[in-house]
């Protein structure tokens, strides 16, 4: 799993390219845990090439969230792939997490 | 400088002023206390007010009083409004309320504490308020150094929101109350207070009448008469605290020994007006008649990966998607499911499209081809 953080005004844009598992679900957490120290965090994930995210990308991207909308920020994950999405819907988290 | 001017007041009202200017880190101090004490005891009652405001009466404003009637007073203590606490309510019910919690908490001067909701005059009009005389008791309150705290005392007006209006809006009008006024305006103002007082009690009636309806719903779910409960926001909130769709979301569960993450469920009750259920027997039927075809569904969709999560929502969304699929309402019905749930995209009639296509291969839906 590649991921690539950039910060444009106050929003940050992370592109996430690969596979996310068990593997590498630690270090994607230690990537994105700074983002959650704004006061209104702004953050919208590129998932144009993500190929598979397994219960733990999906504990992650949760536990994102709740951190998020406690600080009144927002946050979307944009482009995903069907495959990547249908994780999202058979589990019923679409409704929780905001993908467009 | 401001402790130099007198205002033209004469030599009494002066000695008045004075008095005030040496009491203000007193009055500062008690408006602090007394915020303190209403803003915890309303906290601890669970009372939820419309606002609590407190204030300590200006030089300027105190001098206006004293120009007006100051030889009525003999020192400052007789001037009991320099602190003031207002307590402004969102229903006329709590008014009382919070007059009970008040004489728990301060010393109220009775003496001189008065109910202006009761004291009006045929000849009088207004739609006024509860106002105390109080003390802060020693027990609450006490310091050594500061002993007036206990002694010099506080008014706090009680009112509704409506109420709260009426004075600020008969302020405006340069009239008071007990003031002989023109008469072809008392009868109108008498009709607006009128009208007011009304407006007040008919919101008091229909918050208890709302109470009553939901503590008799929640006796009629509990009791399981659901045909007798039309499905809207507060029985659809009842409902699901009797765990309507446990049974089936831990057999889901169980498919992989997924962990439950609790969801909201309460999003997806357009989604079940949408679909015209009228009652809470409705969602019974509905998960009698299809829990065993959403439990193949959710087999269907999660036997086979390696997912150990699911949405506590998983066992509604699966019986919706089989009711629609079994009742034809095809994928314009799973669009429009996923479109009240999820927001509407063009992504959701992809996923309709292919749980149509998907749900080709399950027992249920080749039912009726043998």
């Amino acid at each position: 799993m590649d991921v690539k953080i950039t910060k444009q005004d106050a929003k940050t844009f992370v592109q996430l390219t690969g596979r996310l598992d068990t593997t590498n679900a630690e270090q994607f957490q230690s990537d994105i845990t700074p983002l959650m120290e704004d006061a209104n965090p702004d953050i919208e994930f590129d998932c144009t090439d993500m190929e598979y995210t397994s219960s733990q990308g999906l504990r992650l991207f949760l536990m994102l969230q709740k951190t998020v909308s406690s600080k009144g920020g927002n946050m979307v994950l944009k482009n995903m792939k069907t495959q990547v999405k249908e994780v999202f819907d058979i589990t019923g988290f679409s409704n929780i997490i905001k993908i467009v | 400088m401001a402790q130099d001017n007198d205002y033209g007041l004469d030599i009494h009202c002066l000695m008045i002023l004075e008095q005030y200017r040496e009491n203000m880190p007193v009055y500062k101090k008690m408006e602090e206390i007394v915020h303190g004490v209403l803003e915890e005891s309303l906290k601890a009652q669970g009372i939820y007010i419309n606002a609590l405001e407190t204030r300590v009466k200006t030089e300027k404003s105190l001098a206006g009083k004293l120009e007006l009637k100051g030889s009525k007073y003999k020192d400052i203590t007789d001037l009991t409004d320099i602190v003031g606490a207002r307590v402004i309510t969102f229903y006329i019910d709590e008014v009382d309320k919070i007059a009970a919690l008040v004489d728990k908490v301060f010393d109220v001067d009775w003496k001189h504490s008065v109910d202006k909701r009761k004291v009006h005059e045929l000849n009088t009009f207004g739609y006024s308020s509860l106002h105390y005389i109080c003390r802060i008791p020693k027990e609450r309150y006490f310091d050594p150094a500061m002993p007036q705290l206990n002694e010099l005392r506080f008014e706090l007006q009680m009112r509704t929101a409506l109420q709260h209006v009426w004075a600020t809006l008969d302020h405006d009008t340069g009239y008071k109350s007990g003031v002989e006024i023109p008469h072809e305006y008392l009868r109108n103002m008498n009709r607006l207070a009128g009208i007011l007082e009304l407006v007040d009690e008919q919101f008091s009636q229909m918050r208890s009448e709302i109470n009553d309806y939901r503590r008799k719903v929640q006796s009629l779910v509990s009791d399981g008469h659901f045909e007798q409960v039309a499905l809207d926001g507060d029985t659809f909130r009842s409902y699901l605290q009797i765990g309507p769709f446990d049974n089936l979301l831990h057999k889901i569960a169980a498919i992989n020994q997924a962990e439950i993450h609790p969801s909201g469920i309460m999003p997806y009750l357009t989604v079940l007006q949408a679909l015209g259920f009228k009652t809470l027997a409705d969602i019974e039927n509905l998960i009698k008649d299809y829990e065993e075809d959403a439990y193949e569904l959710a087999a269907y969709q999660i036997a086979g990966t390696d997912i150990d999560i699911v949405s506590s929502t998983i066992a509604l969304q699966d019986l919706l998607i089989v009711y629609i699929l079994e009742n034809g309402g095809g994928i314009l019905g799973l669009k429009m499911v996923f479109d009240k749930i999820n927001g509407e995209s063009d992504y959701n009639l992809k996923r309709a499209e292919q749980i149509m296509d998907g749900a080709k291969n399950l027992k249920f839906m080749n039912k009726n081809n043998g």
